[in-house]
Order: C-alpha cells, then structure tokens, then sequence
C-alpha cells in the first residue's frame, strides 16, 4: 500500500532566528528546545519585550532550566512541565498583539501542541517560527481506531488503541499533529515487516 | 428528460455479497477514460456546463440507477464512522451554498425525483428516490435534522470536498468522503492544495499541480468544470478508505485468472469543480463509477482499449494506483478480445 | 466565459465624480449569488472598440434582484469611466461577466480591519453586508479628500454603527495607519483599497511591525497605461497584431480576434499571464501580480495592463 510518495505535507523546521520586524517576541520550549534557546539568546536580541516560556523534561537527565535562568534575566517563566507550558501560554496570548513573533523548540508533538494553541488567537503555523530539536520521534495517528500515540520511534508501530500493526507514512497533518499509520499486513493478516528504528 | 423518467433504482450492495452490477444502459453510458492505447497522466480539465442527452455529464450532478443504493452505503459508513463527514467552523456559508447547488441542480434536472419549493427563505424539499420531505428556513441550521451539508451530502452519490480559499491556495476544510479511493478526510482534513492532493509520480515534475492550482484560484461561478480520473478496484467497493483498509485489503490478494473479470473493477472518477457564491469556496465533487472487466468488455473495443493500456502503462503509475498483483492477470484475460487491430482516436464504446 | 446582460435601472449622481449604477437582469431574473468584496467586468462598446473596466459590486450580498456599481469618472482615462457617466443611462444595457473575489475576507481573522480611500470604498460596502450577518469584529476606515467627495457617509454610517471612522482630508483629519497597527490583538487581518501611495504605505507600515503578510490584503486594479505601438506575435497561431498606443495589449489581440484569457483586466490575478517566447526590446510592467524577480526575468506578460518597447513581441498563444 505504502508507495513512497507522501513528501508534500512533511512539515520543514529550521534553527531559530531572530525577527528583524516585530512589536514583540514570545519563545516557547520544552525539554531539548532548551538547546534551541540557549542558541537563539546567542545571537543578538531585538530591542522589542521578549517573553520565554521553558520546561525542562522532567524524565530526562539533562536539564536546561538553569543555564537558560542565568542566561535570560528578563520576561523569563520556568514552568514544570509542556502542559504548563501551554497552560501560561494561553494565559499570555490575549494580551498579545499583532507583530508578535513566536518561536517553539522541542519535540514535534510539542511544536504542534503550542501551534494548536497559537491557533485560537488567529495565528497561522507558517507565520511561526519552528526548531525541532532532539528526538525525531513521531507522533502517530492511527487512521482505523484514531488513537494518537506520541514518541514513536519505529517504522512498524503498535496501535495502543486497538492493537494494529501499522505502517507510518511519511503523510503529516498539522491540524492533528500527527504522522498517518495504516495497518501494514492488511493484505495478508500476520505478514509483519520487522521493525526499525528510524525515528531516533 | 426520458432517461430521468425512467430512472429505476437499483437495491444492491457495495459490500459482503456485492450484488452490484450495471444495467446494459449503464455500461453504455460508463465514462470510459481512455481515448487512445496510451495513458498519461494530465489534467485535462474541460467545462462541465451541460453533455450529450443521456451520458453521465448530461447534468451538473449526475444521478443513475445505483442512486438509492448508494445513498445507503454512505449512510452505513457514516454510522460506523461519522468522522467521514467533517465541516471546519468557518465553513457554514459553504454548507448553505451546497444545500442551493443540490437542491436546485437535482429538481431543475430530475423534476419526476426531486422538488423544490422556495418561498423566500422558506424553501420545501422533496426527495421522492430516498422519501424525504423537509421544510426548512435556509440560513437557519436549526430547522434542519442535521449540519446542512451533511444533510444534502447524504442525498448525492460520490464524495464532496469544499475547499476554502485564502492566501493563494485551496483548504480541504469541508467534506464527506465515504468512497474514496485510499485517502482519509478525517486525517487531511485543513490542508493545503499540495499537502493534501495525493502525490501522483511524475506530476509534480511536470508542474501540473502549480498550474492546476492557479487555474482553480481563478475559477468562476456560474462555469464548472471537469476532468476524468481512473484506477482499479477489486470488487464493486465504494469504501476503499484507508479507514477500513483492514476490511478490503484482503481482496486485492483474492484475484485469480478465474475470476478477474468479474472481480476487478474500473474505477472512473468523474470530478467536477464548482465555485460556490456566497463562501467563495469551491466544491470538488468526486464520483467514482464501477464497471466490472466482464461489464466492460461486453463492448469490444474497450476490451481492446482497456488491454492495450494496462499493458503500455508507466510502472510508477500501476504501482501507485495499486494494480501490480493483478494488472497482468487482466491484460491476459483480455488479451483473446484483442485482434490487434487499429482503434480510432475516442472513448466511446462502438 | 460566462456573461450576463444588464438593463441599468437607476444612475445617481453620488459626488460630483461619482455615480452610482444599479443594475438588472434583462430578462428580469435575480442576478447570481456573491461574496462579499467580488467585483464584475464590465464591457463597453466605445465607437466599436470593446471596453472592458473592473467594478466592484457594492449592494448587500443578500439580495441580488439587482448589482450595484460605482463608477468616479476618471478624466485623464481612456474613456471608459468618461463613457459610464456621459453614455450610460437607465435604460442602457451592458454586459457584465460573473463575479469574481480576489478580495475576500479571510475566514480565519478574529478581527477585521478595513481601510478605504476614495472610491476605494466600493468593495467594503458588500464586505461589510457579509460582516454584518456573520457578526464579525471589524472595523472601517474611511478616507476621502473633502465633504462634497463623501461618497456613502450616511449608508456607511447606517451600516457600520460605531464602527467606522472617517477622515477628512481638508480638515486636516489624517488616518494614522503606524498607530492603527499597533495595537491590534493576534489574528487581526487589514484591508486596504484605495489610492496607490497609501497601499504601498499600509503595506510598509504592516510589514515593520512585524505583520505576517498573510494578514494583510489589498485590491489595487490599474487601469492599462498608454505607451508606446508595438507589434505581438502569436507563436500558437501565427497571428500579428498590432497594440496601438492608447490600447491595451489585451484589448488588441481581442479585437485582432483571439480569445485570451481574462479574468480582472487590472493586473491583479494572474489569469491571462502569457509566456514570453522573445522581445527585441523592454517589457513595461503595470501589474500587481509577477513578483519583482519575476519582472525581471521577463519570461511573462499580463497583457491586461502590461506592454513593451520593442518592434516585436513573441507570445505562447
């Protein structure tokens, strides 16, 4: 079934730049997305009031909070968690206005929970700015139950929904956030492709 | 006219024992798509404002002697899984505009099936085939059964996708989508025109979607269009949704020589474009006629035709469209029809 | 494409320069559905040569027993606008080509702000009808150069309530676009329509404070410059034709016969975009749609406002 050409809606992150033009800057990030700030505070800051909204991951080993404290003094908010992070997120943005700037770093499931948000106040996720940092995880929407799982790391992953096997394909839906999964031995029940590691 | 007032719905099914089948006039007036032995892909989009008396672009909306039946299983797969049916919130003057375009195509054009009775925004419908009868004030969603859309798109054969546009491009935010041929509305529901259009081998090489996106971006009200679009199916199934992929995946595995010919279908999507008025969207109506190989060959020179195009096809595109387990069992079976002799330039069928 | 023929029921004389045209059906049907901020295409025939102006429809998109055009005569202009006020009368028929919206509203804006000036404000007018019945946030900004050019007040004010703000050129009130724009929640879109400096400043102002240009719409039809005679070639068909100087490119291949696509005839959508096969001299730019790199490469032409200083100019047609 899978014939290799979903390409098109594969979303493109870039490392983190400052806007030249804005009347505001709001950074969101989660975990790695520490690593994305760190560089980002490394390059020259605009004059405009900048915002930073950071939780480390709590499961991890490496934690970014306090390096990132001692770096950005100002308009800085450490929060405990993503879901935190998304929480003061909406605390912010009605006051927010036009020529706000945002820029997410994390996971891809982070960056399209923040862009979720960001899309109630009218923001489009072409206008934000977007780094994908650490795991390449995935997360899979399973196209025959619709379960979601986060953190996929396989090719061939089990639906936690309804126990497919199913085949990530390389088709993305921002408004999901997600990778599609179809089951993979549809054809012929039981015939499993091994699966790799290819999202690390 | 007497073709509509003849119209005798067929009871049948798109599923488990597929009693569906065409009527002789069926296949006769089947949209055959290949007008030479060679197939590429193009877009090849003509107006759709009127056909010859009796073929399938006769009408804006074409409705046939599966009418009721396929009414059924868009209802049955709606039950099982109503997230064939989604309308993004911005998108209720585009529902009202679909309830005008089939309301006022299906009585203007089949007058014995349907009735509209408006009195202002007091409007009457009449569905005679599927036995409704329902007052309602258009622009006003509460004195309807359900979202308007999803009302009217339960009385249409083939899948309607309204596409919102802004910023130089096409939204799939609106749809009902029950016989598609292997994509989800759930899952691209809200994408762009490129994210969203299945990615055809070779042509975005050709630039074919930057062209035939521009050309909708322009495209009028009031001046339709259309185009044919072609794949293969494996038992008369409307849902070949990757939704249920589990339920018909096995059948692409089930085809022998014995049984190809009725078992394997072609499938021909007959789409037409519509700008819708009031929203400024457009509707992208996919309707997918079922012909059976057998069916087919009943005229010779589409058992010829049909051959020597599966035979001459790109394989990037059977692979794409799925046919590469049984392609070569149809051309074989065809293959004793085929005297080899010359066919004129056309799709028809004699 | 499709065309529709129109009786002129009723002319008004707005301002001194304005008229306001109603039109119908001739065989009396109500005329097609629209969306707010679509415009038509009207044709002319002018001592046998075929006009054809874009106008915005301004009537509530509601009811559409009639159209409603407003035309601000132009007297420096190729005669079209000079032909709708002096030849046009009830009475008169016209064709009309369906309408057309490449000035929608954006669906997904929170908040809508539009800003007119002059004549500019047509479009908003049947914007407004729609904003109105969605109950969506706006707000209208209305810039006109002196009380007797207030084309509308009274309407607009009905329309509107509080939300519009008018300007009055010649008593020194000035619309100040920076401050506008900087204090707009998230998801506010902008409209503009009206002279070209302002468009550009909008646009300008718009992009330094950081607006993403998805946010920021304008509707800007020129009229088709005069210039110099030049010679086209249609590589298709072989056809010659000649553009004299006060004819557009696309008016002269249509009266040469061919049937080029069309579809604003002010250089801003893109329809009739024609390839160039070769020039033997500059092409003269007039329109809103080729981006600048593109202009530069020469590689298309928008006949409907473009043209060229050459001898010869090879076209794909």
């Amino acid at each position: 079934m899978e014939r290799g050409y979903w390409i098109r809606s594969k979303p493109l992150y870039d490392s983190l730049v400052w806007k030249q033009h804005a009347t505001g800057h709001v950074v969101i990030a989660e975990g790695e997305g520490g690593i994305a700030v760190l560089k980002l505070f490394q390059q020259m800051c605009p004059r405009e009031p900048i915002k930073l909204l950071f939780a480390d991951d709590t499961s991890a080993t490496k934690k970014y909070a306090d390096i990132i404290t001692k770096l950005v003094p100002e308009g800085l908010q450490v929060c405990e968690s993503g879901e935190a992070v998304l929480a003061a997120l909406r605390e912010q943005l009605p006051d927010c206005l036009m020529g706000t700037q945002f820029y997410v770093a994390g996971s891809e499931a982070f960056i399209w929970a923040v862009i979720e948000e960001l899309k109630v106040y009218g923001v489009q996720d072409r206008n934000v700015e977007k780094e994908l940092s650490g795991t390449l995880a995935r997360s899979v929407y399973c196209v025959h139950c619709k379960t979601t799982d986060k953190d996929v790391h396989h090719s061939i992953h089990q639906c936690s929904g309804c126990g497919r096997h199913l085949f990530v394909r390389d088709h993305f839906s921002r408004r999901l956030g997600a990778y599609m999964g179809v089951m993979v031995d549809a054809e012929e029940p039981g015939n499993i492709p091994a699966a790799e590691e290819i999202y690390p | 006219m007497n073709m509509a007032k003849n119209l005798a719905f067929k009871q049948e099914t798109f599923r488990d024992d597929y009693t569906y089948s065409n009527s002789a006039e069926a296949i006769r007036r089947f949209p055959f798509p290949f007008a030479e032995d060679e197939y590429m892909y193009s877009v090849n989009i003509e107006q759709h404002n009127g056909g010859a008396p009796g073929s399938v672009f006769e009408h804006a909306i074409d409705v046939d002697e599966h009418y009721v039946a396929e009414c059924a299983d868009r209802a049955l797969v709606l039950e099982d899984d109503p997230l064939r049916y989604i309308a993004l919130p911005h998108m209720m003057d585009a529902q009202w505009d679909m309830v005008e375009l089939v309301m006022d195509s299906l009585s203007t054009d089949y007058p014995e099936q349907f009735k509209l009775t408006k009195d202002g925004d007091n409007w009457h419908w009449i569905n005679k085939p599927l036995g409704i009868d329902q007052k309602f004030v258009f622009g006003d969603e509460s004195t309807l059964p359900m979202q308007p859309f999803e009302f009217v798109g339960r009385q249409v054969q083939g899948d309607w996708i309204i596409l919102d546009q802004r910023d130089d491009d096409l939204f799939a935010d609106m749809g009902i989508v029950t016989s598609q041929a292997d994509w989800s509305m759930a899952f691209d529901a809200g994408m762009s025109f490129k994210e969203w259009h299945g990615p055809v081998p070779q042509a975005n090489e050709l630039g074919i979607f930057d062209r035939a996106l521009k050309y909708l971006l322009h495209l009028q009200y009031g001046s339709p269009v259309r185009r044919l679009n072609w794949t293969m199916t494996v038992n008369p199934r409307l849902d070949t949704s990757p939704e249920n992929y589990p339920l018909w995946g096995p059948d692409n595995v089930s085809v022998t020589p014995e049984n190809v010919g009725d078992k394997v279908h072609l499938r021909v999507e007959l789409q037409a474009l519509f700008r819708l008025p009031r929203s400024n969207a457009i509707a992208f109506s996919v309707r997918g006629y079922l012909a059976s190989v057998n069916e087919l060959a009943t005229y010779p020179r589409w058992a010829k035709r049909l051959r020597r195009v599966l035979t001459n096809l790109h394989p990037d595109l059977s692979e794409y469209k799925g046919l590469d387990f049984y392609r070569q069992m149809v051309i074989d079976h065809l293959a004793p029809m085929d005297d080899g002799t010359e066919l004129e330039l056309g799709t028809h069928p004699e | 494409m499709s065309v529709l023929n129109v009786k002129v029921a009723e002319v008004e004389q707005v301002t001194e320069v304005v008229k306001h045209f109603t039109l119908v059906q001739e065989n009396g049907e109500p005329l097609p559905r629209f969306s707010g901020g679509s415009h038509v295409v009207v044709s002319m025939d002018i001592n046998g040569r075929i006009h054809r102006n874009p106008y915005s429809l301004m009537g509530s998109t509601a009811n559409t027993d009639s159209y409603h055009i407003s035309v601000r005569k132009q007297e420096n202009s190729r005669g079209g606008s000079v032909y709708m006020h002096e030849q046009v009368k009830p009475g008169s028929t016209l064709q009309i080509t369906y309408p057309t919206n490449l000035f929608a509203i954006s669906k997904l804006g929170r908040r809508h702000i539009l800003i007119a000036g002059g004549i500019g404000i047509t479009p908003f007018m049947s914007q407004i009808s729609d904003l109105n019945r969605l109950g969506y946030d706006y707000e209208l900004h209305y810039a006109y150069r002196s009380p007797e050019h207030a084309a509308f007040r009274e309407q607009l004010q009905e329309m509107c309530g509080d939300r519009v703000h008018f300007y009055v050129d010649s008593e020194d009130e000035r619309l100040d676009i920076p401050d506008l724009l900087s204090h707009q929640p998230l998801g506010t879109h902008v409209y503009i329509c009206g002279p070209v400096p302002m468009v550009k400043a909008l646009h300008l102002h718009a992009k330094n404070l950081g607006w993403p240009d998805n946010h920021v719409h304008s509707e800007e039809f020129t009229a088709p410059p005069s210039g110099d005679e030049f010679t086209v070639e249609l590589a298709l068909s072989g056809m010659e034709v000649t553009v004299p100087g006060d004819m557009s490119m696309l008016e002269a291949m249509e009266e040469a016969g061919a049937e080029p696509p069309f579809l604003c005839r002010g250089g801003a959508c893109g329809r009739c975009e024609l390839e160039v096969v070769s020039c033997d001299g500059v092409i003269m730019h007039n329109d809103h749609y080729l981006s600048d790199h593109e202009k530069a490469e020469g590689r298309s032409i928008m006949p409907c406002v473009s043209r060229a200083k050459c001898s010869k100019l090879v076209v794909n047609l």
